[in-house]
């Protein structure tokens, strides 16, 4: 059976009221899901609370799947949709501000090597922080692709464009975060004593 | 200098040695091309964050809190009749107070039931009853009423008197004669009166002499009348206009040449 028919097919047997048929489809997503969540919110509660409200919308619209494209496009667009409402508040309400260690720690591997963990938090943090900065239909598209691993076929029919504007959005997206970054380490560069001590004294 | 070769080839698919190499030959794409990759970088030692075990069983449970729109659909219905448990009437609460359409739609059926009889119109009961009496009656017709509605016997009773009428009677002076109630002595009188041949001659000659009046009254008077009409048409009538439009200013306040000659006449 193909993939198209396969989601149909999964979808159908969730319409019909079969637990074990929902039961796989949670599996089949609910790490996909929870991942974007988490990574628009960066914060494990409303991540989750995010993650129930996308799989409710996701069964209260499933008779709306029309087995067109990929379940995982449908589900992305669903996700992505709610998860965007969330950040457009979070970012009026100022919360990707400051982006703690304890909300980039569940994304960070454990490494044995202490300076290295606390390298690879600040580079986290300030790359959340820079995407925080930059307009969210780049932001999405880099959280999309290079945080949730998603093809850029799948994002594109997520967000209905051409793969070329998912492509090219992606290379400004970067190049935004590159360059807030930047100023951002060059201003930290220069608020430090030393560099005001020196900018006194020249 | 401004270059977007970095991009496009990038946007095009192009193999990473290749965009490596316009980077290196071009100053304009190679900062673009090295935030590009530095970014990449920066997210490629990151993990997905793990769901909990608890949000795995949460999701799995979410069946039992809500229902699809298709759904509701059909629960509204069940509930109108009364047939529903208390945990589909829990389930679509919960899908009531997230969908606003399915909310409408079961706040719009549940509202048929508070609605109030309508009040008639004065009118109405009588207007009923008239409706309703014809068909009463004719229920009941028998014998030739059965055969013959009011209406075709009423077009019959026209039809007859028509017929009489053409015959030489009228029902009008039978019936007023047959209401004439004269006294017994009158009654033998007009019977022992014989119509001789000098009455009917009478009656011929006085016949006449009422037509002649009457024509005699219309022609003098449509004579009279014919005659006053043109006796007026001619008084009213004006002299004809002047052939040309005045040509200059002293030519316009000047009457026409015939104007006296009416005048006079009309004294």
């Amino acid at each position: 059976m193909s993939g198209a028919n396969n989601d149909k097919d999964l979808v159908e047997r969730c319409r019909q009221g079969q637990d074990e048929a929902w039961r796989e489809l949670v599996d089949r997503f609910g790490q996909k899901v929870y991942s974007v969540a988490y990574h628009f919110t960066l914060k494990r509660e409303d991540a989750e609370e995010l993650s129930q409200e996308i799989f409710l919308k996701i069964f209260e619209n499933l008779h709306r799947y029309e087995g067109t494209f990929p379940l995982v496009a449908w589900v992305v667009s669903i996700s992505r949709n709610l998860c965007i409402d969330r950040y457009r508040r979070l970012k009026r309400e100022k919360s990707f501000r400051f982006v703690s260690d304890e909300a980039v720690a569940p994304l960070l591997t454990s490494s044995d090597d202490p300076a290295a963990l606390a390298l690879r938090k600040e580079r986290t943090r300030m790359l959340f922080s820079a995407l925080s900065e930059i307009p969210e239909d780049l932001a999405e598209i880099l959280v999309l692709r290079d945080l949730d691993g998603l093809a850029y076929e799948e994002i594109g029919q997520a967000l209905e464009l051409p793969e070329g504007t998912v492509k090219s959005r992606l290379f400004r997206a970067r190049a935004e975060v590159a360059r807030r970054i930047r100023e951002r380490h060059d201003s930290r560069a220069q608020g430090t004593p030393l560099a005001v001590v020196a900018a006194a004294f020249a | 200098m401004s270059c977007s070769e970095a991009e496009r080839l990038f946007v095009a698919g192009a193999p990473h040695a290749a965009q490596r190499a316009h980077a290196a030959s071009c100053p304009a794409c190679a900062a673009a091309f090295r935030d590009h990759e530095e970014v990449a970088g920066l997210t490629s030692f990151l993990r997905p964050p793990a769901w909990s075990p608890g949000l795995r069983q949460a999701l799995a449970r979410v069946p039992a809190l809500t229902v699809s729109c298709e759904g509701a659909d059909a629960l509204i219905a069940r509930m109108l009749e009364g047939e529903i448990d208390d945990s589909e009437r829990a389930r679509l609460d919960f899908h009531r107070s997230r969908c606003g359409a399915c909310a409408e739609a079961a706040e719009t059926l549940l509202g048929i039931r508070a609605l109030t009889a309508p009040v008639p119109a004065p009118w109405f009961t009588g207007r009923m009853a008239a409706s309703v009496r014809p068909r009463a009656t004719r229920a009941a017709r028998s014998g030739w009423r059965a055969f013959i509605g009011p209406k075709t016997a009423i077009a019959l009773a026209y039809a007859a008197a028509f017929v009489v009428m053409i015959l030489g009677f009228n029902p009008a002076d039978m019936a007023r004669r047959a209401r004439t109630d004269l006294p017994a002595e009158a009654r033998s009188v007009v019977a022992g009166a014989g119509t001789t041949l000098a009455d009917r001659v009478g009656a011929v000659e006085e016949r006449i002499l009422r037509t002649a009046l009457v024509v005699r009254s219309r022609v003098f008077g449509y004579g009279r009348a014919a005659l006053t009409n043109a006796v007026q048409l001619v008084l009213k009538s004006e002299a004809p206009a002047p052939s040309g439009r005045p040509r200059n200013g002293s030519e316009k306040g000047t009457p026409p040449k015939n104007e006296t000659a009416i005048t006079t006449w009309r004294a």
